[in-house]
């Protein structure tokens, strides 16, 4: 994380309700300055609710939202300093893509020249720049996605939010996206909503885990998988015969980690942090005579540690 | 900057959008030409028939027949004013003359009674004056019948006077309204269909709109810091001149089919961009009440099948009065914008009036154009605008 602790962001009891359903419920937390903050849920937990309120897009049933905890900053500014990549590709059909970029650019009040060397940046660094001349319309799903990511940067916000940034991406594109948020993450605060726990794990540098609207947990990913949840798991394979008995190891290891378990030529070990673990074990199993034939670490995900906090999986 | 940024974009999309444009700038241009058809198909043609009863008189040793000289006379009318559309024929039996009339092969049957020149040569030489009952004999309910009764009425009394050498009591003067005696049926239709033209404006108006809010670029847009005023500004302007692209090509349309311009050409624009923008608001409204190019499509088709065959647009309609603004009646149609659009052209390209005489008709479109706009913009925020 880059950031100075400044809040960017201060959201405040923050709720949304649509009828009977109530999307968002009582959030609060704190974005910082120059940190790529992720949002982590299952569809429809109020992720994408969360941001359209933060973008202006919905007004919230209740609680607030502060810029730089400036009650009495302006709509017309916040709408300068937020850009907004939606899930769906939101474009003119019938325009190019220089023409989108050129229009919304003058749409945010920036000047003919400065747009036009925007769009040609962006379209630039997005692998666009051949397709500049060509119709929204006619582009494939990835380039469609990418457009719509340079049409959330045209006007150089300060803040951009992404939601589900790499959903429909192919390989090539998801690698280039990824890139490029990463590069946005040196200057800009950058918000990011997914699903996806790898994603998620990679891009951001705190995540909100929120479930049914509501906030469960906001630590930064690696916090998370170090202290919530089962832990990692380690399975070690010894190369022993059928007489061998391994329980003496596996007793003498019980004295490093919590929970160890044998079967035949197997030992499984489950803690949190094992990995710095790791070489304690295979050192005792070798002061113990035993050879390791094959060794496997599995780390924490962050799928196990919402598992641990919903009881449930992010797909169910 | 920003307008002229959505009017440039509006333009490109409108010109990409291919086939909505060629349909609303062609479609008032094609009706033209199909009423030019009809009307061609269905000129008006009186046909009067007589038959000559008269038994004429003996004068001199030779033998007078003042009912052939009546019929004489009727056809000579015919042939010397080929501007009216009057055919005449002679009869030998009262059965043959029902006949055509029944078939509706003829209009109506003048019969000259048998004592015809008896009682003309009475009058002339005894100045025995004895009335002369001629039947006239014709379907009352055919507008027809009543034209060529009056032009035989006119022939009978020119004849009889020229015949006795008297002067007539009564020598109607006629004058024409403005051109209203020079030009026929095609060219009252005109005025109706370069309004018409606009009216198809409707669709494409309300589609460039709704494209806003289908493909969710509205977000955007809400987004950005473009006004509802700046986007709808610009948005109207594209469609305002394709509305007098289609009302130029319309009236190319009838000048090629015989229609002759009258008037001011700039009232005419002016009308035109004043129509426009009224059914521009119009179709915020609609566009206020749909969420896709496809329910413009469904729902649209009322207001607009309204605007077309209600105001006056399509073929001349008369509503009933409900009140009046300083002299000016208000009819149901009147709520339509295009009604006053039609009567202040009808005024300039028929009656050869100008823009003084049109200010009615120019403030009840601008009052209509302000109410459709606070309720088309009122809407269109609630339904597509809405932003914190």
């Amino acid at each position: 994380m880059k950031n100075n602790y400044h809040s960017v962001i201060r959201l405040s009891n923050l709720s949304k309700r649509f009828a009977d359903v109530t999307a968002v419920d009582g959030l609060s937390l704190d974005i910082f300055k120059g940190e790529v903050f992720g949002f982590l849920g299952p569809n429809g937990a109020g992720k994408t609710t969360t941001i359209n309120m933060i973008c202006g897009i919905y007004p919230p049933s209740e609680g607030e939202i502060l810029f730089w905890d400036d009650k009495g900053i302006k709509k017309q500014d916040i709408k300068t300093l937020i850009g907004i990549c939606p899930q769906e590709n939101i474009f003119w059909p019938k325009l190019s893509c220089e023409e989108q970029l050129n229009f919304v650019g003058n749409m945010y009040g920036m000047s003919a020249k400065s747009v036009k060397s925007r769009s040609k940046e962006l379209l630039h660094m997005l692998g666009l720049e051949e397709k500049s001349k060509a119709l929204a319309s006619k582009l494939s799903g990835g380039m469609k996605r990418r457009l719509n990511l340079c049409l959330a940067l045209i006007h150089d916000p300060e803040i951009l939010v992404l939601d589900e940034p790499e959903a429909g991406l192919d390989p090539q594109s998801r690698i280039l996206v990824r890139n490029f948020i990463k590069s946005m993450a040196q200057e800009k605060t950058i918000i990011l909503t997914t699903h996806n726990m790898d994603e998620a794990d990679r891009m951001a540098d705190r995540v909100a885990i929120i479930d049914h609207g509501k906030l469960l947990l906001v630590e930064t990913p690696e916090k998370m998988k170090k202290s919530i949840g089962e832990g990692d798991i380690l399975e070690i394979v010894l190369d022993i015969t059928d007489k061998d008995d391994i329980s003496t190891i596996t007793n003498a290891l019980r004295k490093i980690c919590d929970q160890v378990k044998s079967s035949a030529d197997k030992i499984i070990i489950k803690s949190k942090n094992l990995i710095e673990s790791v070489s304690e074990i295979t050192n005792r199993i070798k002061e113990h005579g035993y050879i390791i034939k094959e060794i496997t670490l599995r780390e924490n995900t962050l799928e196990d540690v919402f598992i641990y906090l919903t009881g449930r999986k992010l797909r169910q | 900057m920003k307008i002229l940024s959505v009017i440039r974009k509006s333009l490109i999309e409108q010109l990409r959008s291919f086939w909505i444009l060629i349909l609303t700038i062609s479609m008032a241009p094609f009706f033209v030409f199909v009423y030019y058809l009809i009307l061609e198909s269905y000129k008006p043609q009186y046909n009067l028939l007589l038959l000559n009863q008269d038994k004429g008189i003996e004068d001199f040793s030779h033998e007078t027949n003042y009912g052939n000289f009546l019929v004489l006379a009727a056809k000579s009318v015919e042939q010397s004013k080929i501007d009216i559309p009057l055919r005449v024929k002679k009869i030998e039996e009262r059965i043959e003359g029902m006949n055509l009339l029944k078939n509706r092969k003829a209009d109506a049957l003048i019969i000259i009674p048998e004592d015809f020149s008896e009682c003309l040569h009475n009058l002339i030489n005894k100045d025995e004056i004895k009335s002369i009952e001629i039947e006239f004999i014709g379907d009352l309910t055919n507008i027809n019948y009543l034209v060529s009764a009056v032009w035989a009425d006119e022939i009978l009394n020119d004849y009889l006077a020229q015949i006795t050498q008297r002067t007539k009591l009564v020598k109607v003067k006629e004058t024409s309204l403005g051109l209203s005696g020079k030009i026929d049926e095609f060219d009252l239709y005109v005025p109706g269909l370069l309004i018409l033209s606009i009216i198809m404006l409707m669709f494409s108006a309300t589609i460039a709109i709704i494209n806003e809010v289908e493909n969710k670029t509205i977000i955007r847009l809400k987004l950005s810091k473009v006004t509802a005023f700046e986007l709808l500004t610009g948005i109207s302007t594209v469609q305002v001149l394709v509305g007098i692209t289609a009302v130029i090509l319309t009236l190319i349309v009838a000048v090629w089919l015989g229609f002759e311009i009258n008037g001011a050409f700039a009232i005419l624009i002016l009308i035109s961009i004043l129509t426009s923008i009224s059914i521009i608001a119009f179709s915020l409204i609609i566009a206020a009440i749909t969420k896709t190019a496809n329910e413009v499509l469904i729902v649209g088709n009322f207001p607009l099948l309204l605007f077309m065959f209600f105001s006056g647009a399509a073929f001349p309609i008369k509503g009933k009065e409900l009140f009046s603004i300083a002299g000016y009646p208000i009819t149901v149609q009147g709520f339509m914008s295009p009604t006053h659009a039609i009567t202040a052209l009808k005024k300039v390209l028929i009656m050869n009036m100008t823009l003084t005489d049109i200010i009615p008709e120019i403030l009840i479109l601008v009052a209509l154009i302000i109410i459709y706009f606070l309720i088309g913009v009122w809407l269109f925020q609630l339904r597509h605008m809405k932003i914190v």
